[in-house]
């Protein structure tokens, strides 16, 4: 295996009689990176619209995905990967909604990275499909740090996660193209000021629209659809 | 935890490279850790030791530079540390914006990587 491949290196001239000094400028994260675009480009080729659903421990991806296909309501049209530690929970709720599921499970692994989605793609059959929900690995963190090849990305957090979780995690909103406040019904009851959580998302993302979703009764998505541009 | 796939990349580079250069024994690598990744520098170090146990790079020195984030306004195109919001965040994890208009649309131009710069092996 030639690891250095397509990477600067020389040789520079010994310290000693023995000893070598391997000058390299290997980018561990530019792997991911390049992985991410040939899913991309696969994605592309096959006119697929991907969707990176990230977001904490039930915060509500799954949920929120589910109320996206029924309001979608393109059946087996739209296919969604649902990544998970080890279950198989996610892409069994998710296949009620009638849309092609592909489970992957990381293991011990916290976030899915390039490497699994194109797994996962391969595997799957993608004709006929419009658009691809990639649902992440619940985690405010990790997932942040390796992009999948997807259009859009999508983070989702809710009310019962208190006041702090944007301000806490800047780096993973950063890299959101919508921002979703999901269990608005539930802000009163946290005692939880969401225009607080709006403005701390306009500063660290201003781009991104904030939308505020009850994912069970349906609510906020049509403007998480039209924020994606998917006629609704 | 994202760590330890990062550690085992390092390891895994380490050992292929030291074996493509027909060394015996690594005595020590460089790594190069943007501020505004999110990697424990004290967990890459760790990790990478002990995934380095029972090869010929066993006990090599870890060496780690942070390199500290550069920034790039995509509103007024100054280029330079970010301003940090240190009332809202901790150090380079919290908000942070052009130092000169006060923009948060900036692009981070450098110290967001990883990089493996060098290994030293006795051949």
């Amino acid at each position: 295996m030639n690891s250095t491949k397509g990477d600067m290196m020389k040789v520079v001239k010994p310290k000693g009689p023995e000893i070598f000094d391997i000058e390299l400028e290997k980018d561990l994260l530019a792997k991911n990176r390049n992985l991410a675009k040939e899913n991309r480009k696969r994605f592309d080729h096959l006119k697929i619209t991907a969707i990176d659903v990230m977001g904490s421990i039930g915060s509500g991806k799954t949920s929120l995905i589910k109320a996206l296909l029924k309001k979608l309501n393109m059946g087996e049209s739209v296919g969604v990967i649902a990544g998970d530690l080890t279950t198989t929970i996610d892409a069994e709720r998710i296949r009620e909604e009638g849309a092609r599921v592909i489970q992957i499970n990381t293991g011990k692994e916290c976030h899915l990275d390039a490497h699994l989605v194109g797994q996962a793609i391969e595997r799957m059959s993608l004709s006929g499909i419009d658009i691809l929900f990639i649902e992440n690995v619940g985690n405010l963190i990790c997932p942040g740090e390796f992009p999948l090849g997807a259009h859009k990305r999508i983070v989702v957090t809710s009310t019962t996660e208190g006041p702090y979780t944007l301000i806490k995690h800047p780096y993973i909103f950063r890299q959101a193209d919508v921002i979703v406040l999901n269990k608005i019904d539930l802000a009163k009851a946290m005692k939880l000021n969401p225009s607080q959580l709006e403005k701390d998302s306009r500063k660290i993302n201003p781009q991104a629209p904030f939308i505020r979703t009850n994912a069970i009764k349906g609510t906020g998505i049509p403007e998480i659809l039209r924020s994606l541009k998917f006629k609704t | 935890m994202h760590e330890f796939s990062i550690s085992s990349e390092i390891a895994k580079t380490v050992l292929d490279t030291a074996e493509e250069n027909k060394g015996i024994r690594v005595l020590s690598i460089l790594l190069e850790i943007g501020e505004m990744t999110l990697l424990s520098v004290e967990q890459v170090k760790f990790w990478v030791q002990e995934l380095l146990k029972g090869s010929i790079a066993e006990g090599a020195e870890i060496n780690i530079k942070t390199i500290r984030v550069r920034i790039q306004c995509e509103f007024c195109q100054h280029q330079g540390r970010p301003f940090f919001d240190q009332q809202e965040g901790v150090g380079h994890l919290g908000p942070y914006c052009c130092p000169k208009c006060k923009s948060f649309q900036v692009k981070v131009k450098k110290g967001g990587g990883c990089t493996l710069r060098q290994i030293r092996m006795v051949r």
